[in-house]
């Protein structure tokens, strides 16, 4: 197999006492939209950096399409990075802003015109080209930073939480145009966030950092429902967390405990070592409301003891029978909400809803 | 604020502008006196004083003197105190806090001290007094206010500005000149109008330093020697009128500079 865009090897960075980064090792493809989520500090805004060239690794290697560049300074890689604050240059205009990268790659003038004319078409920026950074919205300032990033052709494109600065609005809206101009373009994007729905909605693939380390790499769909860990499986979206007892595995299947049910699952993280209590993770729209037993490999009996509606959907919290007064909370379409009683009702889902978490 | 303090407090600033400002109106009334002595009362005016100065080559030559020594004392420590903000802004390294001490200790030293021990140095290292003494001195003494400024004005810099410029393939270098130096614009020409005014202004280490030419505040102080004329009201007024169109210009420019 060729060469992947960019390899990312052992790489270890500490800052003082604290370790940033941990032996990370990471490949990205070309073309891909790879996200890099986590909460404040773990890692991930170093990641960036180094990409970058802004840091230097402690030890392990960058390599971009096979050459080592680690030691190289941020001028001299085909890599470039929209800031967090966009960090337009105040004294120049937009065609200024995108004409700086083109020209210190030494691009003649008319090509420079042709590119900048090219990009800023490309953005709609066509009617700012005049302008300073002081009179654009910061909508218009995002679309500024990106173009003056992406002019130069880099072969990897950074962003560091570029969306922060917007309102919710907007955000929604850009997130859309990201993703498109990325697609359009099949530039290869590296995104820094700590949003969660920012990660899923635009992502190819996201790689969750914690604590200078992969917790999980995958698809959104993947990482949204099968968690390999806990810190995973709370970090995205809501999650109702099951702690019971590992009995052993059918197959593929995971066999657990749960207050004398006996649960089916799947562990995407590896299956944890016995033992311990083991804790498995359900999304609430995965839980299913019947009067009658489901088909389905798990099945509990519970009553509703509240419900919230929320528009679209319900949301369920349910009391588990004989479980210690164990929880449930499930999502269910607003009409089956609405028509759930007091009786008792089948809890019900899949072998496949659930995921056993390696911690 | 009750009324009563009111009424005392813009009493005090009154008489403060009246102490500020009513020895200038009375320099600039008795240029125009129509006779040799200063004082009231004033029977007629004149402008012969005026076109006196203007036509007197022993006073234009010294302000002619007088502002190639600020020109040039200004262009040193422009170019000496941005490079010295330059090195110690955002910096840390062991000896910064020494290094800018020392940069900053000039513009605390009192002038007359200075002055001395300047001309004590001069004889000692052999250089003539005159221009490139008077230059040297100016220059040292200034160097300090352009360091603050500009250290200043650099501190509100973000570090994205030259991350970003390095990321589009500027070498420091070219970082330095095409982000930083134009961040920094506003806060030469401030601190270049200052340091231009200061040594205009400056009487002490001019004395000490000078050698058979006179500047202006020297030639000034020479004249006063001689008897108080309307003569001296005129010079300075003509040099109060520069300097001050000087000032509100700078002032105002500095201003939009840092709007943008």
């Amino acid at each position: 197999m060729a060469d992947p865009l960019v390899r990312l090897d052992k790489i270890t960075k500490r800052f003082g006492d604290t370790t940033a980064l941990s032996e990370l090792d990471l490949d990205i493809a070309q073309g891909e939209f790879v996200t890099f989520l986590g909460p404040s500090g773990c890692g991930k805004s170093t990641t960036l950096r180094i990409l970058g060239g802004f840091e230097q690794p402690g030890s392990g290697r960058v390599l971009l399409r096979g050459d080592d560049v680690t030691r190289l300074p941020p001028e001299r890689r085909n890599v470039n990075m929209v800031f967090q604050d966009y960090a337009l240059f105040p004294h120049m205009t937009v065609k200024q802003n995108i004409a700086f990268g083109l020209e210190l790659k030494g691009m003649g003038k008319a090509e420079i015109a042709a590119r900048q004319d090219e990009i800023m078409s490309f953005l709609e920026l066509g009617a700012f080209g005049g302008r300073y950074p002081a009179q654009l919205s910061g909508g218009q300032r995002q679309r500024v930073a990106l173009a003056r990033a992406l002019a130069p052709d880099p072969a990897l494109l950074l962003l560091d939480e570029p969306l922060g600065a917007l309102d919710a609005k907007l955000r929604g809206q850009v997130q859309q145009e990201l993703k498109s101009i990325q697609r359009r373009t099949d530039k290869t994007f590296f995104f820094v966030t700590h949003d969660q729905e920012e990660a899923l909605t635009m992502s190819d693939r996201i790689v969750v950092m914690n604590k200078g380390k992969v917790e999980q790499d995958g698809t959104p769909e993947d990482l949204y429902f099968h968690p390999a860990s806990r810190f995973v499986a709370e970090f995205i979206g809501e999650t109702n967390l099951l702690t019971g007892d590992l009995r052993g595995t059918d197959g593929d299947a995971v066999v657990m405990d749960w207050f004398g049910q006996t649960l089916r699952g799947h562990a995407p993280g590896g299956i944890p070592q016995t033992g311990a209590p083991i804790t498995a993770s359900v999304r609430l729209e995965r839980l299913g409301c019947h009067a009658t037993r489901p088909a389905t490999a798990n099945a509990v009996q519970g009553r509703v003891v509240g419900k919230t509606f929320l528009g679209s959907r319900m949301a369920l919290d349910l009391l588990v029978d004989d479980a210690r007064g164990a929880r449930l909370r499930a999502y269910v379409d607003a009409r089956t909400g609405q028509s759930v009683g007091d009786a008792p009702v089948w809890i019900g889902w899949d072998e496949s809803s659930m995921a056993v978490l390696r911690d | 604020m009750t009324r009563h303090n009111r009424i005392l407090l813009s009493c005090v600033y009154w008489a403060f502008v009246a102490y500020v400002f009513v020895p200038l109106i009375l320099m600039v009334l008795m240029g125009f006196k129509d006779s040799k002595f200063i004082g009231f009362p004033i029977r007629s005016y004149t402008t012969d004083w005026y076109t006196g100065v203007l036509q007197d080559t022993e006073t234009l030559t010294a302000f002619g003197y007088s502002v190639a020594i600020a020109v040039l004392s200004t262009v040193i420590s422009v170019l000496v105190g941005t490079w010295i903000a330059v090195l110690l802004e955002g910096r840390k390294f062991w000896g910064r806090a020494v290094i800018l001490g020392m940069t900053i200790l000039p513009a605390l030293i009192p002038g007359i001290i200075s002055a001395i021990a300047f001309r004590i140095y001069a004889r000692l290292l052999g250089i003539e007094t005159g221009m490139g003494a008077i230059v040297w001195s100016h220059a040292v003494h200034n160097v300090p206010f352009v360091v603050l400024v500009v250290m200043a004005r650099l501190s509100t810099l973000p570090k994205s500005q030259i991350e970003a410029a390095r990321d589009l393939g500027a070498d420091p270098l070219i970082a330095f000149l095409r982000i930083t130096f134009p961040y920094l614009v506003p806060a030469i020409m401030g601190a270049s109008i200052f340091c231009l005014l200061l040594s205009f202004d400056d009487f002490v280490r001019s004395f000490f330093l000078g050698g058979y030419e006179p500047t202006l505040p020297v030639l000034i102080f020479a004249k006063l020697k001689s008897g108080m004329s309307p003569e001296i009201n005129a010079i300075a007024t003509v040099a109060l009128v520069l300097t001050a169109v000087i000032g509100v210009w700078a002032e105002r420019f500095t201003r939009r500079m840092n709007k943008d």
